[in-house]
């Protein structure tokens, strides 16, 4: 155990002078989020809403003062159906709602049929418009319980948290957090490996008596370590410099971060298996982690991945990571919360563990 | 490699000479305990290699040809980390004065020059205080000063008791630095002695070329005009 410490400390202590290393760990990611916490998304999500009265009665007036109070929408009551859903498709409006001429509130009657709410999305505006559609069924929900006397089945706290403006760089963070601990896990691993396999460096330690598996759980510890030290840079940055705001628990958070680390690695390892070359580790690499970064919800909600690419996009390990990292971070889900997050890394891990197993080589 | 016999004397100096391709880096790899030999027996330090590879590891220095050291690491830290390997404590920086490189600890090892880095692969090679050292093509490519700067080095660590193997396409080198020779062709071994005794064999054969007398060659003049110190690259 000594030797695995003592090598994994002069692991980190070369890693401190490895620029590259350093800039895509540390700098990339954090540019990452300035860019986009500076650029136009800095403020909140302000979602445009045009509310199209057709029954103008006390009901739905004081339907739409609810609406108003609500900080992330931006209502416009003035317009009519036909005239909005113009505006709408020329992207001046994010959501058109309308409110049928028969609104009421007031508890259905069994058979009866209840008013409809139309609204009106533009397809093009998936993130606006996702946010929004949150809000609004949020909204009927409440009113609809406050009504119908039952007790709420959706739990209030979360609805509080979607109803705070939710800045886009909050969306962000850990979304980039996932991305940051996959290319700890697939690059890190294989660029290094394979250079220095290709170098010799593994053969000349091989020729000294250090057992294989010392070796291996030097480098592992040392990228597990990295891993929480990354998680935590990365969100201390995030919240003094750019104001982002983390509801979830830190523990939760590292917890998260570090199972997710170890899937990659695990990953980084099997591929690393199946290469000679650093050209191959090149296009490798880029063939195990482009596609997660766009299916994955690193930058943007999965609600904008193209309905076919959904059912693989649903259970890549990106995916798990950033949907449990986001909802400790956004909506203060705890772990018990991201149990099917949770549940999906365990077993990314077992599987990339044998590939692991089965593929890696040393020489 | 066929009927590949030999026996290296305590506190010898041994060369394996042959061309490429002859086996000299499979005959070393065997006996490192790097690869397995398909039959034969193979001792080195009293430790069966194929019984106790690791054994044989812990009691050996190797120096491996086209072998590196990992990056972003000082060339103190590369000693530190061996030492580790081998779950030894050293002073390294007295590992680094044995091999002149006290002055580069903190410089990292990919910044040095292929002399330097060569000295840097031998003291790394003698943080466990192998009894037997193993260099495989030392001074390839290392410039005369940093050759003959590598052969004092080589006797010094042999004055110190430990037994050096080394292979090279240097007959020169041989001849000026080992105590016998082993030369392999096709994976036998075709002679094995000391070096004036193989000439003198040689010569008992009727072999004969021109004579001719020089007072001195083109290393010396060499060395006249550029002198012994060793050269920053």
């Amino acid at each position: 155990m000594g030797q695995i410490l003592g090598y994994t400390a002069l692991l980190l202590r070369a890693y401190t002078r490895d620029r590259t290393a350093l800039f895509f760990g540390f700098l990339f990611p954090l540019l990452f989020m300035a860019l986009f916490g500076v650029l136009n998304f800095g403020g909140s999500v302000r979602v445009d809403l045009a509310v199209v009265d057709e029954a103008k009665n006390d009901q739905s007036a004081s339907f739409i003062a609810t609406l108003q109070k609500i900080e992330t929408l931006r209502i416009t009551t003035a317009g009519e159906r036909d005239a909005e859903v113009v505006k709408l498709t020329a992207g001046d409006r994010d959501l058109v709602l309308v409110i049928p001429s028969d609104f009421r509130i007031a508890p259905a009657r069994p058979g009866a049929t209840v008013p409809t709410l139309t609204l009106y999305e533009n397809s093009a505006q998936a993130e606006t418009g996702a946010v929004g559609r949150a809000i609004l069924s949020a909204v009927v929900n409440e009113l609809s319980f406050a009504v119908t006397q039952t007790a709420p089945v959706v739990s209030v706290k979360r609805e509080e948290v979607t109803g705070r403006s939710l800045k886009y760089v909050d969306f962000l963070t850990p979304g980039i957090l996932g991305m940051t601990i996959m290319q700890l896990g697939i690059s890190s691993v294989a660029f290094a490996f394979v250079a220095e396999r290709q170098r010799g460096v593994i053969r000349r330690i091989m020729a000294t008596p250090i057992p294989r598996r010392n070796y291996i759980a030097a480098h592992v510890l040392q990228r597990l370590i990295l891993a929480v030290v990354q998680v935590l840079i990365l969100l201390a940055v995030a919240v003094f410099a750019f104001k982002v705001t983390v509801v979830g628990g830190l523990g939760s958070l590292l917890l998260v971060a570090i199972l997710g680390a170890v899937v990659f690695l695990c990953l980084g390892f099997a591929v690393t298996g199946l290469l000679a070359t650093e050209n191959q580790a090149a296009v490798a690499t880029q063939i195990v982690t482009l596609p997660q970064l766009f299916l994955s919800g690193v930058f943007f909600s999965r609600d904008a991945v193209p309905a076919f690419l959904k059912p693989v996009a649903d259970y890549l390990p990106l995916t798990f990571l950033n949907d449990a990292l986001r909802d400790i971070a956004t909506t203060g889900a705890t772990l018990v919360d991201v149990g099917g997050d949770i549940i999906g890394l365990v077993v990314w891990a077992v599987v990339s563990f044998i590939l692991a197993y089965r593929l890696f080589r040393l020489d | 490699m066929d009927g590949v016999t030999f026996d290296v004397a305590e506190r010898e100096i041994f060369a394996l000479l042959g061309p490429n391709g002859a086996g000299k880096t499979t005959t070393v790899e065997i006996l490192e305990g790097l690869r397995e030999a398909d039959s034969g027996t193979a001792r080195v330090a009293g430790v069966d290699v194929r019984k106790d590879p690791s054994g044989v590891k812990e009691r050996i220095g190797v120096q491996l040809q086209q072998s590196a050291f990992p990056e972003n690491f000082v060339a103190r830290e590369i000693v530190d980390l061996f030492a580790l390997f081998y779950r030894k404590r050293v002073d390294s920086m007295a590992i680094l004065r044995s091999v002149g490189l006290e002055d580069k600890a903190d410089q990292k090892q990919e910044k040095l020059s292929g002399g330097q880095r060569q000295r840097l692969s031998i003291a790394v090679a003698l943080v466990n205080e192998p009894q037997v050292l193993f260099l495989d093509e030392p001074t390839t490519g290392l410039d005369p000063q940093a050759r003959r700067n590598l052969w004092e080095l080589v006797r010094a660590i042999r004055a110190r008791g430990t037994t050096v193997f080394l292979t090279t396409h240097y007959l020169d080198e041989a001849e000026a630095l080992c105590d016998r020779v082993a030369i392999m062709d096709g994976g036998r071994i075709v002679a094995l002695d000391s070096p004036p005794a193989l000439i003198q064999a040689l010569l008992g054969r009727g072999f004969s070329k021109p004579i001719v007398q020089q007072q001195a060659n083109l290393d010396d003049v060499f060395l006249d005009l550029t002198g012994h110190a060793l050269r920053e690259e």
